[in-house]
């Protein structure tokens, strides 16, 4: 009997003892029910056994005290409005957030955050890890660590430019349609039929392979990017516009305007490639968005208050704008978390085919692809990126479901 | 005395040949000197070299590259399991031994005219095909007119332009005629599109149906999937050891690595380099790492400045350090390049010609020598290249700084590289599979006039050479002939070799091969299902 | 009953329409991918005189519009032609692999279907408690892994250290049942994985969704044990969603599964698909596009019929 497990049992029935005194049954039961686990698995499983559950209930605690300072630290320094909302929040939303967070900061600060570069071969390959390197070496010898964080901005930045895009296309087209109806309608609901009938990744395959070769260079990109935001803009348009030809007229010329800018600032961030990427992950996703929109704002257009404010004859536009989204946006934000991990594992699976991010760039799904055959001899190096991918996803949701909550209004 | 003494050298050759000392054909040369005749020196090989092979088993095959859209035509074999399969099931004329020199299949015997402008085959009486129709002079003729006329298909099409003329001579025996003489034609024989069919009778070959004359018959299949074989009993060859083969397509790496593992195959054609260690360190697996033909090359222009200089050809070749890109590139798998096309296992390898190590000062003269300190030239590559060729790339400009000279590595698309880049661009990083004699390889890409010569390299001496060699049949005069060409190649060529890189596939418990293997392929030659076999 | 007859008919129509569109979209995409058929079958080999020759074999020479009418023709009266590279008929090369992927599936779906929704049930009584929270945790996990890695764990864990099942799921005419379902249990155990936490997401959110509803709170209120209150008034009403999620499951274990293929080497029709891109083999590839399409449209069919059959109410839209 060590000290180890001395202390451990004493701590277990310590805190049980505590949380049955003050009445919390639930953190009594947890307690409790794992001081009686661990008999077990003291037994079976040696202290080796009961060492891991401490070491997991540790890292558990570390991850609740995190999400408690990060929600307190985000409730000081937010408004008072939004700071009644946040008191809210679960300590798994918090927790997301923090993620979310710490993510974006590693993404946003990637030069001066990794030690080394992202392509940079620094020692021999498979390396362990030391205090230069945190995670050890790659199979070329670079800092898998450098890699992470650069991976964090890569991969990141383009499943959300891809799930942006889709939402944008998904969602503008989706009100549209429910508001107007008709033709309009059902026009585009049977285009989204043909989009989602051919399976996602195929799709994806097919386009890769016609865009992906000579076709991928500023030009071409150019020209895409500007016709997708031409494309969306019409929606825009459409309904602002509504039959009045000179608005048509400065509509467009807005528009053209806005997609030069638009298409100039994506060159700018990402290179030709990585557009086209994100263009064919938001032309395969827009459908589900549409689609789901659609039928949300259907809800809503049948409501009485749009009645009403079609009678004080408010333009589409308006109506859009002001009843039907308003009202429709939990599902949509649920949506988009869902989407966004999907996003991202649709880019993982194409790395996996080889069409996705080139190499050497840094990103997470392909990090998992160009080691996974090192799993079956018990390497850890294609877990971390896996580990990064599946956290990620997860806190993405551990804050949509909140948010879902919050707004279902139920209080059960 | 004299008696004594080759008893006593005899001996000695026998525990060289088990400890694999030398080879085969050094063996078979030194009992040749020590008076022992052909077969003798033969039946001593075998038995002192390996254990007696035992018949009987499936030999399950975990094969990679293989294709749902694979067909039977040896025109257009493309895939590696097509490769492996063909030849398993099909036969050739002429095929490489273990010990990569050039053996029988179907052919017994070979002769040239003097000028080598005409072939004779004798086929070897014995062989049939799978459906017990004998093989006989018109299906050779017929399955090497499959690559020949302007109706051809044949990726092998280039291969047979010389032929003006096969005809037969009774039944087992055939002539082919050439256009220029060329000593290397029983060599061609091996390539793999040069697959023996039945012949309808009309001048066109039945491939599709499978039916062949190797060492295996196809039972069942499915492209792209698994292959199911039994032994021909009528074999024309020596081995088929294993009752039945099962081949498996297995793509993707990990997947070929744990059914190595677990055992659900025998062996796998290739393994991921990035595992090859971890592999070696699992008792019941054994890897091979067989150096190849197959080299990786970076040809600049000899016609673009600044390569028309050939000191700054020689200063990019010095810039690098072939030790750290084989280690980290390859795994260690790859045998050092010496800037000339031309590998240890494959014939008239000149073994005197001295190593070019990395020495950045020598190339920092050279260049300054050349007036071009401070170089900056671009490098294109693209990832399909190489399994790495992006980070070789890299890697070596990296050390080529410190000769002063500043690489820019170009990834370009993967799609369409050797349409737009390669022989386009004037510094490029390129892959080339092995071609049986140095003949072809020089031919197809080093020649003045050919339209790969990826170096637009032109040297008269050389060009001269090539022609006289391409029809020399005296082994010496030839082989010497070959070494000028690998100097002329290495020290004024235009052409930067890093490394040859070599056959990587792993046997399971159980299997056990000759101690040579041929390097023509990976898994021996491509032959692995009738050369090698169970323990007992 | 007849409103529904009409509303198959009517989407059946419509399906034949979209299936129509499709085949025009593959079809040209297929010919704008670089390269063509010709250099795709030789390879590192093709000269111009070899390509010349091959493309006037498989018919390349004739212009697009021609060879889509040609195919098309055939198509409608069920016919697919036959693939350009190996000459077989294509349904001949993707019958079995077909017959292989619904075989998954159906494998996959028993396992994934029942379970996620006695689960999502589960998990709706529980809400917010502990359970419901590691569940959450465990399936958002298991969606988040990339399915090929997902396989790579399952073979580690479950073939090579322990050696429970094969890690290759290569089929043979020979098998009994029970072989053929251990042969294939690690890939349809992966695409369980996949799908579970989907649609059990989504039972609980829509049985969560009715809690707030009168009629359940007054049955609530009336005192029926929460399991009741579940399965009895919430279950029923929560149909038409679950069974949505279920179809585009379904569809996805048919239609998404190429990675699986490869990883565990399962001789299905993902995998026929991507070689044929890769080689431009444009009637296998238009063949496979629309038996996914044609399923996807089906099974949408079903889960609105479906949907129709549990509630009456949607059967007389207002």
């Amino acid at each position: 009997m060590s000290v180890f497990v001395i202390i451990y049992y004493f701590l277990l029935l310590g805190a049980s003892c505590l949380a049955a005194y003050f009445n919390k049954r639930s953190a009594f039961l947890l307690l409790f029910s794992l001081t009686l686990v661990s008999f077990i698995l003291g037994i079976v499983g040696g202290v080796s056994a009961l060492r891991m559950v401490a070491i997991a209930a540790g890292l558990m605690a570390l991850a609740a005290m995190v999400s408690y300072a990060f929600r307190e630290f985000l409730i000081a320094i937010a408004s008072v409005n939004m700071a009644k909302e946040l008191r809210t929040a679960p300590l798994t939303a918090a927790f997301g957030m923090f993620v979310i967070f710490t993510v974006a900061i590693a993404g946003i600060f990637a030069p001066w955050i990794a030690p080394f570069g992202e392509a940079e071969v620094i020692t021999a390959a498979f390396a362990p890890a030391d205090e230069t390197m945190l995670l050890g070496a790659d199979q070329l010898g670079r800092d898998i660590f450098s890699r992470l964080v650069f991976g964090a901005r890569n991969t990141v930045a383009l499943a959300l430019a891809g799930t942006v895009l889709a939402f944008l296309l998904g969602a503008l087209a989706g009100l549209l349609a429910a508001t107007t109806g008709g033709w309009f309608d059902q026009l585009l609901a049977r285009s989204s039929d043909v989009i989602m009938s051919i399976p996602s990744l195929i799709f994806a395959l097919l386009m890769l392979s016609i865009f992906g070769g000579e076709l991928a260079n500023d030009t071409t990109s150019f020209w895409l990017l500007s016709g997708f935001a031409v494309v969306t803009g019409m929606l825009v348009v459409t309904a602002m516009a509504g039959k009045s030809l000179i608005g048509w007229l400065i509509g467009l010329a807005i528009l053209v305007g806005v997609a030069v800018l638009f298409s100039g600032f994506m060159l700018a961030i990402f290179n030709p490639s990585e557009i086209i990427l994100i263009l064919v992950v938001a032309v395969i996703y827009s459908p589900r968005v549409f689609r789901l929109t659609r039928a949300v704002a259907g809800n809503v257009v049948v409501m009485d208050y749009i009645e009403a404010a079609k009678l004080r004859g408010e333009k589409t536009w308006y109506l859009i704008r002001r009843e039907i989204l308003p009202n429709s946006t939990a599902p949509l934000v649920a949506e988009f978390g869902l989407e966004f991990c999907f996003v991202f594992l649709l880019i993982a699976g194409l790395s996996f085919l080889g069409l996705g991010i080139q190499p050497p760039t840094a990103d997470w799904g392909s990090m998992v692809r160009e080691n996974a055959t090192l799993v079956s001899f018990g390497e850890i190096t294609p877990l971390i990126p896996a580990a990064a991918i599946a956290l990620l996803t997860v806190a993405v949701n551990f804050v949509v479901d909140w948010m879902l909550y919050r707004s279902s209004g139920l209080k059960v | 005395m004299k008696k004594k003494n080759d008893q006593v050298l005899l001996d000695r050759l026998a525990n060289a040949a088990r400890t694999g000392d030398i080879s085969r054909r050094s063996f078979m040369h030194f009992a040749a000197a020590a008076g022992l005749t052909a077969t003798g020196a033969t039946g001593l090989w075998t038995k002192s070299a390996a254990a007696q092979p035992s018949r009987g088993g499936t030999f399950r095959w975990g094969v990679h590259d293989g294709n749902t859209s694979d067909t039977h035509d040896p025109g257009t074999y493309v895939t590696r399991q097509m490769i492996f399969l063909a030849h398993t099931h099909r036969s050739y004329l002429t095929l490489i031994e273990p010990d990569n020199s050039l053996g029988p299949d179907l052919a017994a015997s070979w002769e040239a005219t003097p000028d080598a402008k005409s072939w004779t085959f004798e086929l070897n009486p014995n062989a049939s095909f799978h459906s017990g129709k004998p093989v006989t002079a018109q299906d050779v003729i017929d399955s090497l007119n499959h690559h020949r006329g302007d109706e051809s298909t044949s990726a092998a099409k280039a291969l047979l332009t010389d032929v003006t003329d096969i005809t037969a001579d009774g039944d087992h025996t055939v002539t082919i005629a050439l256009s220029r003489g060329n000593a290397d034609l029983p060599w061609l024989m091996t390539d793999y599109h040069f697959a023996i069919c039945p012949s309808n009778g009309d001048g066109t070959i039945d491939w599709k149906s499978g039916d062949g004359s190797g060492p295996y018959k196809i039972d069942t299949g499915d492209f792209g999937i698994q292959w199911s074989l039994t032994r021909h009993d009528g074999w024309h060859g020596e081995g088929a050891y294993f009752d039945k083969v099962d081949m498996l397509v297995l793509n993707d790496p990990n997947a070929r690595q744990t059914a190595l593992v677990t055992g659900d195959v025998d062996c796998v054609s290739l393994i991921e380099l990035k595992t090859l260690a971890l592999l070696e360190r699992n008792p019941n697996i054994s890897v091979d790492n067989i150096p190849s033909g197959g080299a990786i090359t970076m040809p600049m222009h000899c016609d673009t400045a600044p390569y028309d200089d050939v000191n700054v050809r020689n200063a990019l070749k010095l810039a690098m350090n072939r030790d750290e890109i084989i280690e980290k590139i390859a795994f260690g798998a790859a045998t050092k390049g010496n800037d000339f096309h031309l590998s240890p296992v494959q014939p008239y390898w000149p073994e005197d010609i001295p190593q070019r190590e990395y020495d950045p000062d020598e190339a920092k003269s050279l260049l300054k020598k050349a007036g071009h300190e401070g170089l900056t030239v671009n490098l294109s590559v693209a990832d399909s290249v190489y399994a790495g060729a992006v980070d070789m790339c890299v890697l070596y400009a990296e050390q080529a700084k410190a000769a002063g000279i500043n690489i820019n590595v170009v990834r370009e698309p993967n799609d369409g590289y050797y349409s737009d880049v390669w022989l386009k661009k004037p510094f490029s990083a390129v892959s080339w599979g092995a071609r049986p004699t140095p003949d072809v390889m020089f031919t197809l890409a080093y020649k003045d006039d050919a339209a790969w010569n990826e170096s637009r390299w032109q040297n008269e001496r050389f060009n001269e050479l090539l022609l006289q060699a391409k029809s020399e049949l005296d082994q010496d005069l030839r082989a010497e002939m070959y070494r000028e060409m690998c100097l002329l190649m290495r020290n004024d060529g235009g052409t930067l070799i890093p490394f040859f890189n070599n056959w990587v596939y792993a046997r399971g418990k159980g299997v056990e091969r000759a101690d040579e293997v041929a390097a023509s392929w990976g898994c021996d030659g491509a032959r692995a299902a009738s050369r090698w076999w169970f323990s007992a | 009953m007849g409103d529904i007859l009409g509303l198959v008919a009517k989407r059946l129509g419509l399906g034949l329409i979209i299936l129509l569109v499709i085949s025009l979209i593959i079809f040209f995409m297929v010919e704008l991918l670089p390269g063509d058929i010709a250099q795709a079958v030789l390879g590192q080999g093709a000269t111009p005189e070899n390509l010349a020759a091959l493309r006037k074999e498989m018919g390349l020479d004739q212009p697009a519009i021609i060879r889509y009418l040609d195919w098309l023709a055939g198509a409608v009266t069920l016919d697919f032609g036959n693939s350009i590279v190996t000459g077989t008929s294509v349904a001949e090369t993707i019958g079995t692999r077909f017959a292989n992927t619904l075989f998954l599936a159906t494998y996959a779906a028993a396992i994934a279907v029942p379970i996620s929704i006695v689960l999502g049930v589960i998990v709706a009584l529980l809400r917010n408690s502990i359970f419901d929270r590691v569940a959450n945790v465990a399936t958002l996990t298991s969606i988040s892994s990339p399915e090929f890695f997902l396989g790579y764990i399952l073979i580690l864990y479950l073939a090579v250290k322990t050696g429970m099942f094969p890690a290759i799921a290569s089929l043979s005419a020979d098998m009994t049942f029970g072989e053929l379902l251990h042969r294939t249990f690690l890939p349809a155990l992966t695409l369980v994985l996949v799908v579970t936490a989907h649609m059990m997401r989504m039972t609980r959110a829509a049985i969560i969704n009715l809690l707030a509803s009168p009629y359940i709170e007054m049955a609530r209120l009336k005192g029926t044990p929460p399991w009741k209150v579940i399965v009895r008034h919430a279950l029923p009403n929560a149909w038409a969603p679950i069974i949505n999620v279920v179809a585009l499951n379904l569809a996805y274990l048919i239609t998404g599964v190429v990675l699986v293929e490869v990883v565990f080497v399962y001789p299905g029709i993902g995998q026929a698909l991507v070689d044929a891109v890769s080689k431009r083999d444009f009637p296998v590839v238009q063949a496979c596009c629309l038996i996914f399409a044609a399923t996807f449209i089906l099974l949408n069919l079903a889960a609105d019929v479906g949907a129709i059959l549990t509630n009456p109410r949607l059967r007389h839209p207002k």
